[in-house]
């Protein structure tokens, strides 16, 4: 997007966001929300249809959505990025580790004290935070360049990496050759590094080369293959400045990613609907001991483990960032619990056909109920725009 | 299929025939409580037990509620059932969402360390799946085992149900869509499932007997909804079945805590087109 920066409060109240983010937020909901009108109305053409397309989205089409998402964390990092300058970085690293594993921790205990330990399995997916969707509240409900937009961001960053780590050593569906299709990954990513050093700088290159053989390298190692393009994106040629987080590619722009962007925004666009339709159709009696060990895992979890892991790294004195204290900590955590787009689709790549997917898929849906509660919270505890002029932050 | 019973308690049920060399089993679903209903049904299995000699119980999952250490093994399976074991009749069981998944690898569950197994007996194949996750690995097994099988009865087991009109949890559509397909294909004659605390018989769809018995030992009363798919239910009492297959016919008996017969009848071998 090739608008400057708000700098006007007012105006700040409405971040700009990218073309991309926008359709993010309102694509992947239409499709869910298709999704839910048809399985409830008639649940077999719901299923026969989406099964005939799961693969085509899921496993090839997303491909390019967690490649745009890579690209948005590559530029944020890289020198010039809204993340690079950002110093304390070890602190919501450490908080995405407790807010991660206090949710998964939760959410094995909630499944069984429920009394379904067979939900168990689906623990990874309680780590995930859509960080489109949870970066829009935080910009919200912080002003503009408040430390908390950046600590939340890298939280969800750090979040997702933990669970699609979890995702890839615990996903058991299809035919595992860890091994070999580890292999292959590298020499994806090794092919990469090589068309880097060579100059190399049209992304179809990376794309039909490394990309091809990542994937195919995920999906024979029984790990999922949407995110083959996640460990080839770093290589491809960058701008030299970031033009902000989830902020569109300026189509004068000529380096390999914002190029990648601009070919493939529109094709992601249409993927994200259709992965909503195809993963957020579960039937409302699908409100089973999943869904409610998903939502407490989320809700309590995600803020609860940020709290302990901030609190015991200022006891070993690491320190808190500038203007967020623990007010601020807890209504990040409570943002962090967004789950919706990667927590669907961690389900869908763990959980098999059937009422568990059904159950989880619906708790991960009713997380985005976080985005109220955390307004209720900053609300009530006087944080973000919430706070009093003389203190704003 | 002839019928002797709509639903509703009998207080004179029309015997299993109980024919010389039949197979004779009964199937469970739901039932590991601990509590006294399931002893009370255990009781009539074995009563039945003593006139009607099957030597074989299919498990429909959701074996063991709540705990499951070694105790809760022997209140909420091994004494309810302690003459029929003791009787030598093997259970063979499918597991369901509450069970552990260690339940795999007891003994007396007989799935020898397997989600989803298969095995004969006279004229039977059976298929116990696990519908918890029916991943593409299962979906392949299944296949190829029906499509190998030469025995002259399919029959396939698992927790969730494709068909159910029980209000608390109903069809697992999602799981009707990806395998009852395969069993159309290769011509499976009867499915039984637990999960919704109800008996119910469905009328037969797409020429397939379903059952559901997921009142071994829980029960959720007054759950069922009214649909035409259904031909027969109950939901007033903790229940089990009693099945016979001799020759090309089945026959079934729906028997509750109290020994009374909610539903029986007769079913013939559907004749496939590739027969």
């Amino acid at each position: 997007m090739s608008n400057p920066p708000v700098s006007s409060p007012r105006r700040g109240a409405l971040p700009r966001l990218s073309q991309f983010a926008l359709d993010h937020l309102l694509l992947l909901p239409l499709g869910a929300a298709i999704a839910l009108a048809w399985v409830n109305f008639s649940a077999e053409s719901y299923y026969t249809f989406t099964y005939r397309i799961s693969f085509a989205v899921n496993d090839v089409a997303m491909v390019f959505f967690f490649a745009l998402m890579t690209k948005e964390v590559v530029e944020a990092t890289a020198p010039g990025g809204e993340l690079h300058s950002w110093r304390r970085v070890l602190l919501p690293v450490v908080a995405a580790v407790g807010a991660t594993t206090v949710s998964a921790l939760v959410y094995v205990w909630a499944v069984n004290r429920l009394e379904e330990p067979m939900l168990v399995v689906g623990w990874p997916v309680a780590l995930s935070t859509d960080i489109g969707v949870s970066y829009l509240v935080a910009r919200l409900i912080f002003r503009r360049h408040s430390s908390a937009i950046p600590f939340l961001l890298l939280l969800a960053i750090a979040s997702d990496v933990l669970g699609f780590i979890m995702l890839a050593v615990f996903d058991q569906v299809g035919d595992a050759h860890v091994v070999a299709g580890s292999i292959v990954v590298g020499v994806a990513i090794l092919l990469a590094y090589g068309l880097r050093r060579a100059g190399v700088k049209t992304f179809w290159l990376y794309l039909i080369g490394p990309g091809a053989v990542s994937w195919w390298g995920l999906f024979w190692s029984g790990m999922h293959p949407a995110l083959a393009l996640v460990p080839i994106m770093p290589f491809l040629p960058h701008g030299r400045r970031d033009p902000g987080f989830l902020v569109d590619a300026q189509p004068t722009a000529h380096d390999a990613l914002s190029q990648f962007e601009i070919w493939w925004r529109y094709p992601a666009h249409v993927t994200l609907f259709f992965f909503g339709l195809v993963n957020a159709g579960v039937p409302l009696h699908a409100l089973e001991p999943g869904t409610w060990g998903m939502l407490i895992a989320a809700l309590v979890g995600k803020p609860l483990g940020v709290l302990l892991a901030a609190g015991a790294a200022v006891a070993v004195g690491l320190h808190l960032p500038r203007h967020v204290g623990w007010r601020e900590l807890f209504v990040i955590g409570l943002t962090a619990a967004i789950g919706f787009s990667i927590g669907l689709f961690m389900t869908t790549a763990l959980l098999t056909v059937g009422q568990l997917r059904s159950e989880t898929s619906m708790g991960v849906l009713l997380t985005l109920v976080a985005a109220p509660l955390a307004f209720i919270a900053a609300k009530l505890l006087r944080v973000g725009r919430f706070a009093p002029a003389a203190s704003a932050r | 299929m002839a019928l002797y019973a709509a639903a509703g308690p009998q207080a004179q049920a029309p015997p299993l025939p109980n024919r010389p060399n039949s197979l004779k089993f009964a199937a469970i679903g739901d039932n590991g409580t601990g509590d006294t209903p399931q002893y009370e049904v255990g009781a009539q299995m074995a009563k039945l037990h003593a006139s009607f000699p099957f030597d074989l119980v299919i498990m429909l999952g959701d074996n063991m509620y709540g705990g499951q250490s070694p105790s809760d093994y022997v209140k909420k399976f091994e004494r309810p059932y302690a003459p029929l074991l003791a009787a030598g009749v093997k259970f063979q069981a499918s597991i369901g969402n509450h069970d552990q998944p260690a339940q795999v690898s007891y003994n007396l569950y007989n799935m020898n360390g397997q989600r989803y197994y298969s095995y004969a007996r006279n004229n039977v194949r059976f298929f116990a799946l696990d519908s918890n996750r029916m991943d593409p690995k299962q979906v392949e097994w299944l296949e190829a085992g029906l499509k190998s099988a030469t025995e002259d009865w399919k029959i396939c087991y698992f927790h969730h149900p494709l068909y159910s009109n029980a209000e608390r949890h109903g069809a697992a559509v999602d799981l009707r869509v990806k395998i009852e397909p395969l069993f159309v294909k290769y011509g499976v004659n009867v499915v039984f499932s637990g999960h919704d605390h109800v008996y119910e018989r469905l009328k037969p769809q797409k020429g397939i007997y379903y059952f559901v018995s997921g009142s071994g030992g829980q029960l959720r009363k007054g759950n069922m909804g009214s649909s035409e798919q259904t031909a027969a239910s109950y939901d007033r009492d903790q229940s089990f079945m009693a099945v016979e297959v001799a020759g090309n016919q089945m026959f079934f008996q729906t028997i509750t805590r109290t020994g009374a017969t909610v539903d029986a009848g007769e079913i013939n071998r559907q004749t496939r087109t590739s027969e």
